[in-house]
């Protein structure tokens, strides 16, 4: 009869250690308002992930922890950059934490999996950093609206600086092969397309591909430039290999996306002088804002913040004039929803807003790496802007029904 | 035999229990836990019973899972259609992946191996039919008779009532004269081979079987997820399938679901506080395969062993 008694003590106690996971909802007037943030602390993207945190806790350090009269409190989830642990995760938060808003993710197919979180319980998403194109055009949700940047949206000016500003006729792409790097080419593929350009080759190569020899080797003769848009450690090997083959002195490399401040410090001289990104952020652009933000980011970080970081920050101060205007009562989720999407907030990246589509209209800068000494960090490589494309939209300059109809970038 | 029995009785009123004293998330977690615990069941049939270690049971997880998917909200079928038919497709499927029972050891791993990354392939590159990497959302919640399970609670005792069928199913199967000569080829197949029986046949059977229980485990999944995207057919999942069974003890029916709750538990709830459960992860993994081989079940069974006889 031991066995019988233990297996009843095992149950009581199971029963119970599952029954202390629940507290009773507190009673309060001015309770803290709960911010899940998700982002993927650990696997692939773990130093984009660890980058964004340190963004979001730096913009809510900087104003005290404090919105629309009350505490904020954020409990950060690690989504691994899986969606399916991204799911669990954004239903831990918003039943168990019972979180008033999410933050998050950040790989882009993740995005669909939250944005379905949000639309079960209702809790508001604020989308950041997730680029996924058919979150903000074909499958919207209510409750979900986009602080960062839609994939596509990088990509139109692109294609557009590609023909008009470099002159170029014909040009090969590597392409990151999943929906993000899809977006992003086939969007500057259609610009500079659609002007009259012709693309010579499109070397589509799987996020994580450990050797880029066989990619640079199968550049086409004679293109007039090499498009890059590649992510994760993809982009230091293939930075390595494009100089080991001597790529450097047969192509031009105009990267759409490369070289970003996170991996700068990976890289050398060589890297001076390169076209590395065509992007909403860059740590270079001379704003006062930008300068007090990078400059607190490197005294608290003691590098140079990527887009990631600036993204978060933007979502904290986008959230916090949010709240800041309906007197932090984020209980009532539709005025909520409704000052996100009529602020304007004046962000490191420039002024931003959301068009009809929850989509941010903001600045495509073109960027250069450049090497500057830096008080704190020396002699650093940094991407000094060096062309501003104004108030870009995710449509770019079509009518939005016009890009709506004609359906998503696919490969 | 009597303790067995009042064993099952106490769990079972203690799984029944939960909902009401457990918060949604535990009783989501729990639900997740019961149903990746039957895919590592559907692994270990293979694994345990045959011998045969399968990486690619998350192909039929996931190919059911995207029929009833892509049924349900791309042509309005509706729940009982759609949740056969995806049963159907991850049989069939596994019917054809049977195959590989040709091939013993190594050659087996990297056959399974092949199939599971063309199925991954599949779903991840045939992005008008499967979504590519944002996959099916918005399934919607399962629909009986009219009436929505819509309650992760009641989803909860669904999930119970299909697993205590299939489990109940799933025993009779391998303490049949077709679950023994299994585990005979498993300890000798030139033995069984000499005794007369059809090996080959077997295993292809076992192998469809095993199928038929992961495509379960991929209906049930849609119906909590109600979201698919390739990460359900990728290699990790497969993986993960069998250091489910490993940890928990392959060859028992309690086993899987142990290893299910193990990781799925680190996973989701000790990575709130702690991020280096991956670690813990692999040092569980390396315990296990250097003091406890035959898992938590088997070091329960070497506790009891005073009294009982190993069995089988």
């Amino acid at each position: 009869m031991l066995n019988l008694r233990a297996l009843m003590f095992g149950g009581a106690v199971l029963a119970l250690s599952v029954a202390v996971g629940v507290s009773p909802a507190e009673v309060q007037e001015k309770k803290p308002i709960k911010i899940g943030l998700l982002a993927p602390l650990t696997g692939p993207l773990a130093s984009p992930g660890t980058e964004m945190v340190n963004g979001f806790r730096q913009y809510w350090n900087s104003v005290n922890n404090m919105a629309g009269g009350r505490k904020i409190e954020i409990v950060v989830a690690d989504t691994t950059c899986n969606p399916d642990q991204a799911l669990t995760q954004a239903r831990r938060l918003a039943l168990q934490e019972k979180v008033d808003l999410l933050v998050g993710p950040l790989c882009g197919h993740e995005g669909p999996a939250v944005a379905q979180v949000s639309a079960e319980t209702g809790v508001p998403l604020v989308m950041d950093p997730a680029g996924a194109d058919d979150v903000t055009k074909w499958k919207r949700t209510p409750t979900v609206i986009r602080t960062a940047v839609s994939s596509s949206q990088i990509g139109h000016p692109l294609g557009e600086y590609l023909y008009k500003d470099l002159g170029l006729r014909n040009v090969t792409f590597i392409g990151a092969d999943y929906t993000f790097g899809h977006e992003v080419t086939l969007g500057a593929v259609k610009t500079f397309t659609d002007l009259g350009g012709k693309v010579d080759r499109i070397i589509w190569n799987p996020v994580g591909t450990k050797d880029y020899s066989t990619t640079v080797n199968s550049i086409p003769a004679g293109t007039g430039a090499v498009v890059p848009i590649v992510v994760g450690a993809d982009r230091i090997r293939l930075f390595e290999d494009w100089f080991n083959y001597g790529m450097d002195k047969k192509h031009k490399i105009v990267a759409s996306y490369w070289l970003h401040e996170d991996v700068l410090p990976q890289l050398d001289d060589r890297a001076v002088g390169i076209i590395g990104n065509v992007l909403h952020y860059v740590a270079g652009i001379d704003t006062p804002e930008n300068k007090a933000f990078v400059e607190e980011h490197i005294k608290l970080y003691k590098r140079v913040p990527s887009w990631f970081a600036e993204s978060a920050y933007t979502a904290g101060l986008w959230v916090k004039t949010a709240l800041d205007k309906i007197n932090g009562n984020v209980e009532d989720r539709d005025a909520f929803l409704k000052a996100m999407r009529t602020v304007e907030v004046k962000a490191p990246r420039g002024p931003v807003k959301l068009d009809a589509y929850d989509n941010p209209i903001q600045n495509v800068y073109v960027s250069k790496v450049e090497k500057v000494n830096h008080p704190v960090l020396g002699n650093i490589l940094m991407n000094k802007p060096i062309k501003t494309y104004e108030a870009v939209s995710q449509f770019w300059t079509w009518k939005p029904e016009e890009f709506l109809a004609r359906g998503p970038y696919k490969r | 035999m009597n303790i067995r029995v009042i064993g099952i009785a106490v769990l079972a009123a203690v799984l029944a229990l939960v909902p009401s004293v457990a918060s949604e998330y535990w009783v989501g977690l729990l639900t997740q836990i019961l149903i990746f615990g039957l895919l590592a069941l559907s692994a270990d049939l293979l694994l345990g019973h045959a011998g045969l270690f399968s990486l690619c049971h998350a192909a039929f997880f996931a190919v059911s899972a995207y029929t009833v998917a892509i049924l349900q909200t791309r042509y309005g079928v509706t729940t009982i259609p759609a949740a056969l038919a995806g049963l159907g497709a991850g049989t069939l499927l596994a019917a054809i992946f049977a195959s590989a029972v040709r091939t013993r050891g190594v050659y087996f791993i990297l056959i399974t191996l092949a199939f599971g990354y063309i199925v991954w392939g599949v779903a991840h590159r045939w992005a008008s039919f499967t979504g590519g990497d944002n996959g099916v959302t918005n399934v919607p919640p399962l629909t009986l008779a009219g009436v929505q399970i819509a309650t992760k609670a009641h989803y909860y005792y669904f999930v119970l009532i299909v697993l205590a069928l299939a489990l109940a199913l799933y025993r009779i199967l391998t303490t049949s004269p077709f679950g023994l000569a299994l585990r005979g080829i498993k300890s000798s197949e030139t033995r069984m081979r000499s005794l007369g029986y059809r090996v080959g046949a077997h295993l292809y059977v076992a192998f469809v079987i095993s199928g038929f229980y992961a495509s379960l485990a991929g209906v049930l999944y849609i119906y909590f997820n109600r979201f698919v995207n390739p990460v359900a057919a990728g290699f990790p999942y497969s993986v993960e399938a069998i250091l489910m069974a490993i940890i928990g003890g392959t060859g028992t029916i309690l086993g899987p679901f142990i290893g299910s709750g193990i990781i799925l538990i680190l996973r989701n709830w000790v990575s709130g506080f702690f991020h280096y459960y991956t670690a813990v992860l692999g040092l569980i993994f390396i315990a296990t395969v250097l003091w406890a081989p035959n898992g938590v079940m088997g070091l329960i069974k070497s506790l009891r062993s005073g009294n009982r006889g190993e069995g089988a």
